[in-house]
């Protein structure tokens, strides 16, 4: 019988400090079978128990070429991300998905691409990025932008500096720099000026708060993007995954079968900001 | 096949119901004067006219237990914990059996079965009462929820006696010859006249094109948020889980789901405190919409039955039907 509320029982294989407060889980599921048959789309989320705790979506931050375990890159942020920080190597927590659609990389084949990330907004196209990087030569040229508070907020510092060396374009800014910082200062939209990619070519995926993604669809319609080529990964509340809790209702799609992905064409239509 | 049953009998026949079932029922009032339905032990019925809480507790209940986790060997044993109680309803309204059809659009036909909706719902045999007389704020025949849809049993009330049309063989099994005879006469009238009437053309259309309609800010400011109008909904169903630690225990704990409304701040708050839905205007639009327009367009069906328990019980007098209606007027006129 399916019951797609059950969670699976995953053991964490190994857990890094990206920064004070974000934390890198490698996990895998304990039934070998279905870690076998465990496959996903770069964008699409999963639903993390922590048992007794809580379940929360988290989308999944590895590459979707690898495929013998997940990984899920998590802030300390509230009651369930709080007791997942305190679970060490050995440890069980459930999951289940994964869910949602996926930025559609097969329509990107010979486009450049442009990552706009916000936070922690880049875990989710840290996927996207690995499948990217793994058919590098069916893809034209590529940025990523990345913005946070602080220099000691940066995410996947040491991978960021690996993908310069790759020759993709790594840009990053913050918010409140200290005396070290040597990138650039204020917000992720103010990083587009330095971007070499043409408008024509391009797709952008982007991923961060609301905000980010509200101000970089007005600067890079500015800059000549078309709606059509820009897709954004949307973050609700869900308690479900499936369509069942309505919380990720928006307008009169749910963000987790419809989206989280959506191009910024559909988001024209959906009520996004609603105060 | 019709029967006739006489009204005397109903208790004897639901005492015959009683031995077949888990569950008998009924409606009726409860210690505090609200009809609600509940289990069958005798009481007075309450057949007057529809309850004041529907019966969404039997399928949807406010609080279910989902799963229970039992740490065993530095694992985890994942339990689904079923409610498997066969259970039959006596009395329900016509209108209602539109919101378990509503509900079971998206929670068994859609996407693939919710189980924990599913087995309570095919465990349940659902019996009917035609109503004669519209109900306070009800406009079912607005939206074509007066005539019963998915029961078993279908009871017409025909002076001293109930008039019973058999619509399923679950149905048919419980037609006892002790109570029962066969009629062949007309089935009844069925015709009611709601007072309230809502204008459903393109309604779907119409409300989501009035996005921004003054009416949402006139009628939300009075709002309090209270959740009456999500709570007295038959068809309401969004929920939250949460976990839960066994009494006593840190290696056993159970995951709840519970009745989660819509107007409230929380129900779109992430982590991080952002809220997505921060004022009372878009709740009360979100309400409203996805009655009346997004569930439509997505599931084919209105997820509003008409029962209008979300005006009777709402305590400033917000009413979906006029705000409804307002827009309705207004047309397309605001996509300009």
């Amino acid at each position: 019988m399916i019951i797609p509320e059950k969670p699976n029982v995953a053991e964490i294989l190994s857990v890094s400090q990206d920064t004070s407060d974000t934390k890198t889980f490698e996990v895998e599921f304990s039934d070998k079978n279905l870690q076998k048959k465990f496959k996903f789309r770069p964008g699409q989320f999963m639903m993390v128990s922590v048992f007794g705790f809580g379940e929360i979506p988290i989308s999944i931050s590895s590459s979707p070429y690898k495929t013998n375990s997940i990984n899920f890159t998590i802030v300390n942020v509230g009651n369930v991300t709080n007791a997942l920080h305190k679970l060490k190597k050995g440890n069980k927590i459930g999951l289940r998905g994964p869910f949602g659609n996926s930025f559609p990389l097969q329509k990107f084949r010979k486009k450049n691409i442009l990552f706009v990330s916000g936070g922690c907004g880049l875990a989710p196209l840290r996927s996207a990025i690995y499948a990217v990087r793994e058919k590098k030569s069916e893809f034209g040229k590529v940025s990523v932008l990345f913005g946070c508070k602080a220099p000691e907020n940066v995410l996947f510092d040491e991978e960021l500096k690996q993908w310069q060396k790759e020759d993709f374009q790594v840009l990053s800014t913050v918010d409140n720099p200290n005396k070290t910082w040597k990138g650039n200062v204020g917000l992720v939209t103010a990083l587009f000026k330095h971007v070499e990619l043409p408008s024509k070519n391009t797709v952008v995926m982007m991923c961060g708060p609301s905000v980010m993604i509200h101000f970089s669809l007005i600067e890079l319609r500015k800059k000549g993007f078309k709606d059509e080529q820009m897709f954004a990964s949307l973050e609700r509340l869900m308690q479900c995954g499936v369509g069942y809790c309505s919380h990720c209702n928006i307008g009169n799609k749910y963000t987790c079968i419809d989206g989280p992905v959506f191009n910024a064409k559909d988001l024209n239509k959906l009520p996004v900001k609603e105060d | 096949m019709n029967y006739i049953i006489k009204k005397e009998d109903l208790p004897k026949f639901l005492e015959f119901l009683q031995k077949k079932f888990d569950q008998v029922i009924v409606p009726a009032k409860n210690k505090t004067d609200a009809t609600c339905f509940q289990q069958y032990s005798g009481q007075e019925l309450f057949l007057e006219t529809r309850t004041d809480f529907s019966a969404k507790e039997f399928f949807r209940p406010a609080k279910e237990k989902m799963f229970s986790f039992k740490k065993k060997n530095s694992s985890f044993n994942v339990e689904p914990c079923f409610d498997t109680a066969k259970r039959v309803i006596f009395g329900i309204r016509p209108c209602e059996t539109h919101a378990l059809h509503a509900l079971d659009v998206l929670f068994i036909k859609f996407f693939g079965e919710d189980r924990f909706y599913s087995i309570r719902r095919k465990n349940t045999v659902v019996i009917a009462l035609q109503c004669s007389k519209a109900c306070e704020n009800g406009f079912c025949t607005s939206l074509g929820t007066s005539q019963a849809t998915g029961h078993d049993l279908l009871f017409f009330e025909r002076g001293s006696d109930f008039f019973v049309k058999v619509e399923t063989e679950k149905g048919k099994e419980l037609i006892d010859s002790k109570f029962f005879r066969h009629t062949s006469d007309a089935l009844p009238s069925a015709d009611i006249s709601c007072k309230n009437s809502l204008d459903t053309e393109d309604i779907e259309e119409n409300l989501y094109a009035n996005f921004n309609h003054p009416v949402w800010k006139e009628e939300s400011e009075r709002c309090l948020s209270c959740t009456s109008c999500t709570q007295s909904c038959p068809t309401c169903y969004c929920y939250t889980t949460k976990d839960e630690f066994v009494f006593g225990s840190d290696t056993e704990s159970e995951r709840f789901r519970f009745l989660d409304s819509c107007q409230l701040k929380r129900f779109t708050e992430v982590a991080g405190n952002h809220v997505f839905r921060p004022s009372r205007e878009g709740r009360l639009r979100q309400f409203v919409l996805h009655k009346l327009s997004y569930y439509r367009e997505q599931y084919g069906v209105h997820l509003c039955i008409g029962c209008g328990r979300c005006i009777t019980v709402c305590p400033v007098k917000i009413s979906l039907v006029e705000i409804a209606n307002k827009i309705q007027k207004h047309g397309l006129g605001a996509k300009k």
